[in-house]
């Protein structure tokens, strides 16, 4: 787990990889279920699972995340938040279009998810923030430097609508190249995605 | 988290307290600063990795201040403020899916007036071709540490690796990929182009005035500035100028000879084409 540190914000955001995941659909369900219930349990549920889930497949880097963490961060800041939590703007944030079920579906955990990334955002140093992880995930925590070797490129180019762009056509050959510039674009989309119309 | 009171400053205006200014113009600021705090905590040790794996630390970005103007009406200068640092990213962000090398997004505040940009290691075309130095000597003074001041531009090209003439034609290819993909520069100089440390890229910087057209008359008139930039800032500038449009030319292919054409009409009338005004 790395923790993140934003004095501007007085924010600390942790996050966290985790792979071969064996509960994606159970946590998809709990997740779900958190929000309706009532009363002391539904507190304590929606405690137990105030994270982003991110699907790890369509991230590209730590960067990419953390710039749509930033953003996000920003939104918060200034009483523009589009969804309802920081924690649903970050996935928001990830998503190249404004469909807040579509950014979801497709960036948050689904019943085919092996490889999630959490995301937590809080105003002080907390130190349980691991063990809530490890209590909801049934998975193998690694660093958050193995993002791009779980990264699924043809999803990546597919939903930032990469494909056919002259930035890839030139270098289609050079494969290490290629996802230096798509990761760089991607980047470049969520950072920019406030002013994009 | 939220908290945004009159009294205490936005974040974005604690970002740029903590931010290293690096040049001042009449449009904006820039500031060279980290978007969280550089050194990562990596808190858990990996059962897979035994040892603490090397953590990713936090890359500098480039932050574009265009800070309030008080001789504009608040209103207006918000609003044109808005659409500027708008305007600048969505031109980057054409460019980057062109393939044209210009340095990435890597944060916009439009509200707050500020664009942060990937931090670009390298140095300006204007300091790497003869004559430029004379003038920026303060603003890069490692270019002239340790040679005398004649030949600098030459010992810091070497530095790089590459010859002049690869320089040049860097140039124009991406000034040509530029063109290619309908987005005018607006502002082309030799000091709004940066060589990548390495060698390989030339990238493109300094959005502000850039603006999207098919137009051969835009492309023209771009060009036209460039040579103009040449001129007045490096010593015979007309050999090194008819490089950078050789290999633009090179680059265009069958559409060079209309904006060729309407080069020479440029020069002949300047940069406005209606004379009003």
């Amino acid at each position: 787990m790395e923790a993140y540190h934003y004095p501007q914000f007085n924010t600390v955001v942790y996050t966290a990889k985790f792979k071969d995941i064996k509960n994606a659909e159970a946590l998809r369900s709990r997740i779900v279920k958190a929000a309706s219930l009532d009363g002391a349990d539904g507190e304590a549920e929606r405690d137990a699972v105030n994270f982003a889930f991110i699907e790890a497949k369509l991230i590209t880097s730590s960067l990419h995340l953390e710039t749509a963490i930033y953003q996000a961060l920003l939104s918060e800041s200034q009483g523009s938040l589009r969804t309802k939590t920081i924690h649903s703007e970050i996935i928001w944030a990830l998503n190249p279009t404004n469909n807040i079920s579509e950014a979801i579906k497709l960036f948050g955990v689904s019943g085919r998810t092996t490889d999630l990334i959490l995301v937590h955002a809080a105003t002080s140093d907390t130190c349980d923030v691991q063990q809530k992880m490890h209590n909801i995930v049934d998975g193998r925590l690694v660093p958050m430097s193995t993002i791009p070797d779980s990264t699924n490129w043809a999803n990546v180019k597919k939903h930032y609508k990469l494909n056919g762009e002259l930035a890839l056509m030139e270098i289609a050959s050079d494969s290490d190249r290629e996802r230096t510039v798509i990761d760089n674009i991607v980047i470049s989309t969520v950072a920019m995605k406030s002013v994009m119309t | 988290m939220p908290s945004s009171s009159l009294s205490s400053p936005s974040p974005t205006q604690r970002l740029l307290g903590s931010a290293q200014l690096i040049y001042q113009g009449a449009e904006a600021k820039v500031y060279k600063v980290y978007l969280r705090d550089p050194e990562l905590q990596q808190i858990a040790k990996h059962a897979d990795h035994d040892t603490c794996s090397m953590a990713e630390d936090a890359a500098p970005v480039l932050l574009k201040y265009r800070f309030n103007k008080r001789y504009r009406h608040p209103s207006l200068d918000a609003s044109l403020t808005r659409q500027r640092v708008a305007g600048e990213a969505r031109a980057l962000m054409r460019c980057l899916r062109s393939g044209v090398n210009v340095p990435g997004i890597r944060m916009v505040d439009a509200a707050g007036g500020v664009l942060g940009l990937e931090w670009v290691d390298g140095k300006s075309v204007r300091v790497l071709l003869p004559g430029g130095s004379e003038v920026m000597v303060a603003q890069d003074s490692d270019a002239t540490d340790d040679v005398g001041p004649d030949r600098c531009e030459d010992a810091a090209l070497a530095e790089f690796g590459v010859e002049r003439d690869d320089l040049l034609s860097m140039i124009g290819v991406e000034i040509a990929k530029m063109h290619i993909a309908d987005i005018i520069h607006g502002d082309l100089t030799t000091s709004n182009m940066m060589l990548r440390r390495g060698g390989k890229d030339l990238v493109l910087i300094d959005f502000g005035l850039a603006y999207h057209s098919s137009l051969v008359e835009d492309k023209a008139v771009d060009l036209y500035v460039l040579e103009r930039a040449f001129a007045s800032t490096h010593p015979d500038a007309e050999p090194l100028f008819n490089s950078v449009l050789a290999s633009y030319a090179k680059r265009l292919g069958k559409h060079w000879s209309a904006i060729k054409k309407r080069l020479d009409d440029v020069r002949l009338r300047g940069r406005k084409r209606s004379m009003v005004g």
